[in-house]
């Protein structure tokens, strides 16, 4: 196969030029891109929505809201929309760009690439069918937990969704593979040094989820199997659903740590030590999701404080990523003539959508790295497990930090990718601003609903046992949602407007791309991916090998298959 | 490889925190008894009428301690007939009570207001766990597991008295 050569218009930003992709890699990309778009559309809009069927006021004065009148339909929608295509989506089409811009290279195989693009996509065209037209049936939420079992077609998306995604991840890893014959002697450059982190990270994560689909839902659901183990479907499931986290986290991170230093004007303070962070993820993001099982009755105690010993190591490089990045963009706010402890964070480039997005993010993940650190907390788990208070806390994670770190990115990858400006700069910034008021006020209001007892997932305005505070706080979250849905419909448009009816060239200097390590310290053992693979093996048999053993109920013979789905009960 | 003298204060500092939260952890579980849900036993969710789950309902077991019989299934938290539907669990105040509950269908959540007892209800295992009522009030048991069409009105009352 040809190999592509890479024009670097963007080293010579004092002449502004157009970054060119070629032709394959722009069509690559966009595909996963707007893929990743038509799915987040179809999440988004149900957000708002949902904070409306939520709210016992809002219900009172528009007793029929128009857009999915079943509710659990629309919380599954946004769920599987937002969290699993969305993610994997965005999160794969922005990978190979950096890959392929990185080790300057195209990824390995193009048709693998489009191969494992239309299995993905044909995923998600097997997922909206079911989840438009099949409405009870289909509401098994994200988490799709048996005995209660969806269609097939439920699954088998699910399926097309994690093969393209592996197929991806090789595509990856072979890139990387090639590279590194080339180049023995040399590191990595730090983004794909996360991203090949990311990749291997996934591919062990949805081990479990594959096992739980293939030999426990799927059979079930075409009739093949009678029984199902509801219990060790969740462990499987959270042996998957908590990487899962880490796996949205670290491309964020990838921007946070090599490309928003460039684009506020700093530069990273240390590359070695976060190396070293992404390492640690490797070896600890995996074996700790039994922290999401702390109320199960089907695992001991013991194993339960195992994993949350796990669960408190990984968030060390959390805090090592505060501090590098922090420090970056403090060098970035001195650049510019900030002068004083305090002043360094109001000196950044809030006029910018691509940096306000990213730091509004990181805004938000800071609130939801302290309220995610209560969650871990055994105890203090057992008053806020399964209530409003973890919705309140991933959409500070993963609808503010994550999210508006990816719109960062796609305020200046849409236009790279379209080879035109950014259709507004001005709605880009209200979008952002009104994200991050919207997503505060939402997190304060369902935390704080939470604490009151109301519970995740539920219809809560229907609900007999709401209490008026609970209820207050519904109806601010429906306030939330209002300015939500403004930001919402501000991204679409610009998103639009970006594709369709932008006529400004593209700016040059917007696309940061590292393509050579600028470290010469790290060691080369650290790409030795042996190592860190057998170390994760063997913490994987010491915290999970006692929780299968639990699961599975030895003393009783390995009878594992022995109770019958049941599928979604009627209304009543 | 050299580590900044900052960013060694600040992972020292990292260090210290959670050795502190792994500390107070251990702490809580060898020292101060805090029990999280454990396996009781593993029984047939179709056949619940030969297990402890055949007559639901509450026991006195003695001064101030109760017993608790539980199912739950799609939508109602069954505590036998005297409880009614949605049942009303009566407890004079200063009672322990030790619940048993488990599920007959799909999953269902077992959650008191205002209260640290949450437990997840998987179908095939028990679930226990024991709660002291000091303060007399209206309590709420919510499901907080998404169960199906209906699992908005799944709930019980309990009544301190
Ligand atoms: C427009 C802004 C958004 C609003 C107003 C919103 C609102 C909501 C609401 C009301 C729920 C249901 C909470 C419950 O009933 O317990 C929910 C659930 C959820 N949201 Fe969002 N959300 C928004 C954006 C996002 C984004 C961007 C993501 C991820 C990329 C996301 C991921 C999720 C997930 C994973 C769930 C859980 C679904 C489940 O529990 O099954 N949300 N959201
Ligand atoms: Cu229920
Ligand atoms: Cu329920």
């Amino acid at each position: 196969m040809a190999s592509v050569t890479y024009p670097q218009t963007f080293e010579t930003p004092a002449t502004p030029t157009t970054l060119k992709l070629a032709k394959r890699e722009q069509a690559m990309i966009g595909a996963h891109i707007i893929a990743a778009l038509v799915a987040l559309m179809f999440g988004i809009f149900m957000g708002p929505f949902q904070t409306f069927h939520r709210s016992p006021t809002f219900v009172q004065y528009f007793p029929t809201i128009p857009v999915f009148t079943f509710y659990y339909q629309a919380v599954t929608a946004h769920g599987v929309m937002n969290a699993l295509f969305f993610t994997t989506f965005f999160i794969i089409g922005f990978c190979y760009f950096v890959v392929e811009r990185s080790l300057q290279r195209p990824i390995k195989s193009t048709p693998m690439g489009w191969a494992a693009f239309a299995s993905m996509a044909l995923g998600l065209v097997f997922m909206l069918f079911v989840l438009l037209t099949m409405p009870q049936q289909s509401a098994v939420l994200y988490t799709f937990y048996p005995p209660m079992i969806a269609p097939a077609l439920f699954y088998i998306g699910l399926v097309l969704l994690a093969l393209g995604s592996w197929l991806a991840s090789a595509n990856i890893f072979l890139t990387y593979r090639d590279w590194k014959r080339e180049h023995p002697n040399e590191r990595v450059p730090l983004a794909v040094f996360a991203i090949l982190v990311n990749f291997i990270v996934w591919c062990v994560a949805t081990i479990g989820v594959a096992l739980e689909i293939v030999f426990m839902l799927l059979p079930a659901s075409l009739g093949i199997l009678r029984v199902t183990d509801p219990q060790l479907a969740r462990t499987l499931f959270w042996f998957f659903g908590h990487p899962l986290v880490y796996f949205w986290l670290l491309p964020a991170y990838v921007s946070w740590y090599t490309m928003l230093p460039r684009q506020a004007g700093g530069k990273l303070f240390s590359e070695p030590l976060a190396r070293v962070a992404f390492i640690m993820f490797v070896v600890f993001s995996v074996p700790v999701g039994v922290h999401h099982q702390f109320s199960d009755p089907g695992i001991s105690a013991s194993s339960k404080g195992i994993q949350t010993l796990l669960t408190l190591i990984v968030s060390i490089p959390s805090f090592m990523t505060a501090f590098n990045v922090g420090a970056a963009l403090e060098n970035a706010a001195r650049n510019r003539g900030a002068k004083t402890l305090f002043d360094w964070p109001f000196k950044q480039k809030w006029n910018d959508p691509v940096v306000a997005a990213q730091l509004s993010g990181m805004l938000l993940f800071i609130a939801g790295g302290f309220s995610g650190l209560i969650n871990a907390s055994a105890q203090l788990n057992a008053t806020i497990h399964n209530t409003s208070w973890v919705p309140a806390h991933f959409h500070q994670t993963l609808g503010g930090g994550v999210t508006l770190t990816y719109i960062g990115i796609l305020y200046w990858l849409l236009p790279a990718i379209r080879g035109r400006a950014l259709f507004s700069k001005k709605a880009a910034l209200a979008q952002v601003f009104t994200w991050l008021i919207g997503m505060t006020l939402f997190g304060l209001a369902m935390g704080e609903a939470g604490l009151q007892g109301v519970p995740r997932r539920a219809l809560t305005s229907q609900a007999p046992y709401l209490t008026p505070a609970g209820a207050f706080w519904m109806d601010v979250t429906a306030v939330s949602g209002v300015i939500l849905l403004i930001s919402s419909i501000l991204l679409y448009v610009n998103i639009i407007g970006t594709l369709f009816f932008s006529r400004q060239p593209m700016p040059a200097a917007d696309v940061p791309i590292e393509t050579v390590s600028g470290d010469r310290t790290s060691p080369l053992w650290f790409e030795r991916w042996g190592i860190w693979l057998g170390i994760l093996g063997i913490l994987l048999l010491i915290s999970y090998g006692p929780v299968i053993a639990e699961v599975l109920d030895f003393q009783e013979g390995w009878n594992i298959l022995r109770f019958m789905p049941t599928s979604n009960a009627p209304m009543p | 490889m050299e580590i900044n003298k900052l960013e060694r204060y600040w992972l020292i500092a990292v260090g210290i925190t959670l050795g502190a939260f792994t500390a107070a952890t251990i702490l809580a579980v060898t020292v101060f008894g805090i029990r999280l849900p454990a396996p009781v036993e593993r029984i047939d969710p179709q056949r619940l009428e030969q297990t402890i789950f055949a007559n639901p309902g509450v026991r006195k077991i003695a001064d101030n301690r109760y017993e608790a019989v539980i199912v739950a299934r799609s939508w109602a938290f069954d505590a036998g007939p005297e409880a009614g539907n949605p049942a009303v669990l009566r407890f004079p105040r200063g009672s322990q009570v030790t619940f048993y509950v488990t599920s007959k269908d799909v999953m269902h959540g077992f959650q008191i207001e205002k209260h640290t007892l949450n437990l997840e209800l998987v179908p095939g295992q028990i679930a226990r766990a024991t709660a002291n009522f000091n303060r007399p009030g209206t309590y709420h048991i919510i499901c907080n597991h998404y169960c199906g069409a209906g699992h908005q009105v799944m709930y019980g009352v309990i009544i301190v008295e």
